[in-house]
């Protein structure tokens, strides 16, 4: 982000050792959330609890229109165009703070205690695990909201816009396999 | 210059006052909601993670992210810090990856000794039958705590290698990034404190692969492990994520991957297991973790009245047995891969012939690496698991032994008919060698089932480890020390006390290693303060103990010729080795700035043979140096 | 003046593809929702997700980016 002191050609080779290195961070959080999984089907296997389908549906569409949110607000950054960007970075905050509730409010007061068997432990660590990485999301968008409204970012220079971008939508991917898992897929109990 | 102006001193204020906070606040939530006054777990698991931050927050390591977030910049600063004595940048956040390597390397070390002192104290205990000074449930924690210990010594010592020699021989100045080095580092320091403190809050009793649910209901020096642990995986990985980056982006013009000295293969190998398999511990960890603190029942297997009323099924113990060991295993990959480099890389130099086979030692690293991912249920033999996938894993595990054995018909054939000079980086090479055979030869009979229904948790198994690390990665480790010493801080190291050191070392660990294996067939249990006097086995233990205490004053020795040698030694020629590596062909010590311009790569690496190729063409500016 | 218009077009482009990329992993969810409560397979379940996920990581993150090293013009 030291904007004046480094030559566009610089910044471009930090550029590209940057997006790198934010990928093989995901390539190795993904050994994290795989494990999660895996653990959800040892232990799970074809069953699963008794969850609020309504609110998991809705839930899941609230973090894929942020991520959609998050898309604009990148391509508002690329373009320079201030307004388109700030909007859809705000929404996109807005958006993943009524996920976040909805799972720590609404999910996460049901029934099932994180103490309950097999069901409560894996519950709370899937959702747990996600929700810690949507809050830091969070946070990330407003440090780049903060500097996006002071006008630090150009065309040319916004890798802190386009990692914080990637980076929420990559939560959004975990989450694409969580739902399923957790809401959807095996049979409940009788 | 105050105390206080040195970095770690922050640091471990901070940590002390973000625990302090962390158990402050949580127990004043509990209070706030009604709950008796009381330090659970729970608070204790808040104020150890607090105070991991508040360490990286005072020794600085974080300062200049924050910055960035207010958008302030920070131009990279290199050099020795103003106003202070240079050495002060050792005890702070420095981002040149020369000073990070040794920081890392002093760290290993330091916690190699308080190890080993750990595994001194219990083979005093067990050299003869009974109880003689340790009570059983010390027994276990220090037993346990050598183990842990050891294996933070030897990731650490991995970064230090990694962090020091990658930017070096790729002939760039530093890593791609350097503040994710630095942090890399720092966090190593608040995890060995919590693992050293485990041992002073009620101790631990698992061995380091804190088994649930034995760890579940460990006392409170567990959960102090299972964090430190979390934290050294996060340095894992975060190092070698930029290693990774740093040698696809950074290698100087003409070094192309077959061009690049072996040692770099095997640090991408090992980073490539690091970055991945890491998470892994770390989340099973974290399971032990929460199911300690939270009651999750991830992994114990009864069920509550709550989890019957909502019909969920019970957690199951097998479950944190694959996910310690899809990471453990390969682990011990990542240990041995560098090691197994630093042989590579050292036989050349000292037999002046070209690696034998270079490609195929290149790609034997990765292919060990990805292998390494297939095997772990050979550590499950006897747990319970399903039978049917015996045999799947007796295969895989054997089949690794196809990439072990090119390294070592590659070493056999670089040494073969060379003009081998004896000093001592080579003979702690040829006994890496010796030793490493002995690992690797006591490995098949645990691989397979059949043989392993008897292995199995005697002290064979504790042989055939510890032959295997100290082959793969303790001995190279030395060896590495020795050779780049030298490069380090310009002087030579007294070449008399290293043969001392090597030649009390080595034979004490041959019969060390023997020994152990001797003592297991004959009923020896492992993780044990006892042993029944009828097994005849009184010689084995007291010659384990002995061969302990050899390489114990043979370790002493080498301390205190890097000491003596780094003040008073010799002052050392830039290239005493004749080596064709780019790190040889810059002064010693090196300076701030590695290469003044990059060099250029115009040939292979190994043609030691062959006095006229060149390998690096240093550009004018910097060869006039030597 | 050129060169706005050609901006403009990219510009158009980019949201065509986030609202085409948006829209069908919208009704990938939907199918997925409805698959389950007729008791959908894991499997199928699964491959659903595998595919919105592919999605995602193409057009919304870019992957291609570590190659061609686009963006930042
Ligand atoms: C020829 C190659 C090798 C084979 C076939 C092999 C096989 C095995 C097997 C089957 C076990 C489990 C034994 C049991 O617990 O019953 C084991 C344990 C172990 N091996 Fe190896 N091994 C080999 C090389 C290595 C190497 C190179 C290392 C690394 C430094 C290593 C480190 C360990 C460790 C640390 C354990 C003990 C784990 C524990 O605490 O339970 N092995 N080995
Ligand atoms: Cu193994």
């Amino acid at each position: 982000m030291s904007v004046a002191t480094t030559t566009l050609s610089q910044y471009r080779a930090q550029l590209r050792s940057n997006r790198l290195g934010l990928w093989l961070f995901f390539i190795s959080e993904l050994f994290l959330f795989g494990g999660l999984l895996i653990s959800r089907f040892y232990l799970w296997g074809g069953t699963r609890p008794d969850l609020d389908q309504r609110l998991g549906l809705i839930v899941t569409s609230i973090l894929l229109l942020s991520s959609f949110f998050m898309y604009l607000a990148e391509v508002g950054a690329e373009h320079e165009n201030r307004r388109l960007f700030l909007f859809s970075l705000i929404m996109t905050a807005l958006l993943g703070t009524a996920f976040l509730l909805g799972v720590v409010i609404f999910e996460w007061g049901g029934e099932i205690r994180p103490w309950d068997g097999a069901f409560g432990a894996i519950l709370y660590g899937m959702t747990g695990m996600h929700a810690l990485h949507v809050a830091s999301g969070i946070v990330l968008i407003l440090i780049v909201a903060y500097n996006g409204l002071r006008g630090r970012y150009t065309a040319e220079r916004h890798w802190g816009v386009e990692a914080c971008a990637i980076y929420w939508h990559y939560v959004d991917v975990v989450w694409i396999f969580f739902y399923p898992a957790i809401y959807l897929m095996g049979t409940v109990p009788t | 210059m105050t105390v206080l102006s040195l970095g770690i001193v922050r640091g471990l204020a901070g940590q002390l006052i973000g625990s302090a906070l962390g158990i402050g606040v949580s127990v004043a939530v509990r209070v706030a909601m009604g709950l008796p006054l009381e330090v659970k777990e729970g608070a204790i698991v808040v104020g150890i993670l607090v105070g991991a931050m508040g360490f990286m927050i005072g020794v600085g390591a974080l300062t200049d992210w924050s910055k960035w977030m207010l958008g302030i910049e920070t131009p990279l600063r290199l050099g020795p810090p103003e106003g202070k004595p240079s050495w002060t940048r050792y005890f702070g956040v420095d981002y040149s990856h020369k000073i990070i390597g040794i920081q890392y390397g002093v760290t290993s070390m330091v916690l190699l000794f308080l190890a080993g002192l750990l595994a001194l104290t219990f083979r005093v205990e067990l050299t003869t039958p009974g109880l003689q000074f340790l009570d059983n449930h010390t027994y276990n924690t220090i037993m346990s705590t050598h183990g842990i210990a050891m294996i933070a010594a030897m990731l650490v010592g991995v970064g230090a290698m990694a962090n020091y020699l990658t930017p070096l021989m790729i002939g760039t100045s530093d890593m791609v990034f350097p503040r994710l080095n630095a942090f890399g580092f720092w966090i190593n320091v608040p995890a060995a404190l919590l693992i050293g403190t485990s041992m002073y809050v009620g101790g631990w009793d698992t061995g380091w692969t804190a088994y649930a649910p034995l760890s579940v209901n460990a006392p409170l020096g567990m959960q102090f492990v299972l964090l430190g642990v979390f934290l050294i995986g996060l340095s894992s990985i975060l190092g070698s994520i930029n290693v990774i980056v740093t040698v696809l982006h950074r290698r100087t013009p003409g070094m192309h991957f077959f061009r690049m000295p072996i040692f770099v293969w095997s640090v991408l190998a090992t980073s490539i297991i690091a970055f991945s398999a890491t998470q892994l511990i770390g989340l099973s960890f974290l399971m032990v973790s929460a199911e300690r603190a939270l009651g999750m029942t991830f992994f114990s297997p009864v069920l509550s009245p709550g989890a019957v009323a909502v019909g969920s099924p019970a957690g199951q113990v097998l479950l944190f047995q694959n996910l310690f060991w899809f990471y453990s295993h390969p682990a011990v990959y990542v240990f041995i891969l560098p090691g197994l480099g630093i042989i590579s890389e050292l036989l050349p130099v000292f037999s002046r012939k070209p690696l034998f086979g270079y490609k195929w030692v290149a790609l034997s690293s990765m292919a060990i690496a990805l292998m390494g991912f297939f095997v772990w249920g050979h550590h499950m033999f006897t747990s319970g698991m399903l039978e049917g996938l015996r045999i799947p894993f007796m295969v895989t595990t054997m089949l690794i032994a196809v990439p072990t054995g090119v390294k070592f018909f590659s070493w056999i054939a670089t040494l073969w008919g060379g003009k081998i000079s004896l000093q001592t980086p080579m003979l702690f090479v040829l006994g890496a060698i010796s030793i490493f055979l002995i690992g690797g030869l006591t490995g098949p009979p645990n691989g397979v089932s059949v043989s392993d229904l008897f292995l199995h948790d005697t002290y064979y198994i504790v042989g055939h480890f510890h032959a295997a690390m100290f082959g793969g990665f303790i001995f190279p480790f030395i060896a590495a020390i020795y050779y780049w010493f030298p490069k380090i801080t310009g002087r030579m190291y007294d070449e008399g006390l290293g043969k001392l050191h090597f030649w009390l070392m080595t034979p004490g660990f041959w019969l060390q290693s023997l020994a152990m294996a001797r003592v297991g067939l004959l009923g020896m249990r492992r993780r044990i303060a006892d042993w029944d006097p009828g097994l005849g086995i009184e010689t084995g233990q007291l010659m384990i103990t002995i061969a302990g205490f050899a390489i114990g004053i043979s370790m002493l020795i080498f301390l205190a010729n890097l000491i003596i040698s780094a003040v008073r030694g010799r002052v050392a020629s830039p290239n005493p080795w004749q080596s064709r590596s780019p790190e040889f062909q810059i002064p010693s010590p090196i300076p701030e700035h590695s290469y003044a311009q990059p060099p250029v790569i115009t040939g292979e690496p190994y043609d030691y043979a062959e006095p006229d190729s060149v390998y690096v063409s240093m550009s004018p500016a910097s060869s006039a140096a030597d | 003046m050129r060169e706005k218009i050609k901006m403009s077009d990219k510009k158009r482009a980019a949201y065509r593809t986030g609202i085409v990329v948006f829209l069908v992993v919208a009704a990938l969810t939907a199918v997925e929702f409805y698959l389950a409560s007729i008791s959908g397979a894991i499997a199928v379940l699964f491959f659903i997700a595998l595919i919105k996920a592919a999605l995602i990581v193409r057009y919304f993150m870019h992957v291609n980016r570590l190659w061609t090293d686009e963006g930042h013009e």
